[in-house]
């Protein structure tokens, strides 16, 4: 990361781990290479896949005008029966809309397994969050998120809007679902 | 020489990473395949040191891939690691039932890639 500090996100780069750096060059370069809309949600889903570990995935569209957020993709789960507002809380929401990542790092209970753990993270564009991706549930194998998880967040709250959703970005999602107060 | 490793994955995100692990992190060469008809067919053409594969692939999935060279004599002796987003220990035993020689699980953690590796090919 180029940036000293970021403070929406909650982490200093950690520029002394030359692992992580290689996976976030792998996903700048994976994001930047998407042929078209098909390819970068192809993309989004191997990175969250292969680099955090999740294989329940969501991302949800902000509809400025009407001040709604539809369901725009999922893997993995159904989000058309997910109450993202339940699961954010208002104070969730207004902080991600704001363009802070909300993230339950999943804590140990008292027989050592990990609480479940959850992030969502603005897409954002021109300073606007423009959609919201859920990473709903860990891979068993992976405990809880870490700070390198932090810094990829980051990447794609700032990377991903342009290959996901190009010139499009400002317009109205396609299909108008029951959406939900922003 | 460099020994050379056949990374085998339709996602082109962890082939990027792979690939970037072993080119700046190793001295090992890197050939790739995207499915594991593809990956049969290279190991028998590029004759690797190591193979390293995914298991879930379109046309044909890790497992298949791995028995299949298993089979032939030009590939029956080259180790096999598998990579996978599943964990189960039915799972990994059916990975090893395959003939795989060992197996790690994704998110890959590169350190612990490139020591598995080196467990195998040296430094």
């Amino acid at each position: 990361m180029k940036s000293d500090k970021n403070d929406a996100f909650g982490v200093k780069p950690s520029a002394t781990d030359p692992m992580n750096d290689l996976r976030l060059a792998a996903a700048r370069e994976r994001l930047a290479e998407s042929r078209d809309q098909e390819d970068a949600i192809d993309g989004l889903r191997e990175i969250v896949a292969n680099f955090l570990g999740s294989e329940e995935i969501g991302l949800f569209r902000v509809d400025r005008s009407t001040s709604t957020f539809q369901v725009f993709w999922s893997f993995g789960i159904d989000l058309e029966k997910y109450d993202l507002l339940r699961a954010l809380g208002d104070v969730g929401l207004q902080r991600v809309m704001r363009g802070e990542c909300h993230v339950e790092l999943g804590a140990r209970d008292s027989l050592g397994a990990m609480a479940k753990a959850q992030a969502f993270v603005p897409i954002r564009l021109t300073g606007q969050t423009i959609a919201i991706l859920a990473i709903l549930r860990l891979l068993p194998q992976k405990l809880a998120f870490d700070k390198s998880d932090m810094e990829l967040f980051k990447l794609l709250s700032d990377e991903a809007a342009q290959p996901l959703f190009g010139l499009s970005a400002y317009s109205k999602p396609a299909a108008e679902g029951s959406g939900m107060s922003v | 020489m460099s020994k050379k490793i056949l990374v085998v994955d339709d996602s082109k995100t962890a082939l990027m990473m792979e690939r970037e692990i072993l080119e700046k992190r190793t001295t090992y060469q890197c050939v790739t395949a995207s499915d594991g008809q593809e990956a049969v067919e290279k190991a028998q053409q590029e004759r690797p040191d190591l193979i390293l594969m995914d298991v879930v692939m379109p046309r044909m999935n890790g497992f298949e891939a791995c028995k299949m060279m298993r089979q032939q004599s030009s590939t029956r002796e080259i180790p096999i690691v598998l990579v996978t987003t599943r964990g189960e220990e039915s799972y990994m035993e059916a990975g090893f039932q395959s003939g795989c020689n060992d197996y790690i699980t994704k998110p890959v953690n590169g350190a612990e890639l490139v020591a598995l590796l080196q467990s195998y090919l040296g430094e």
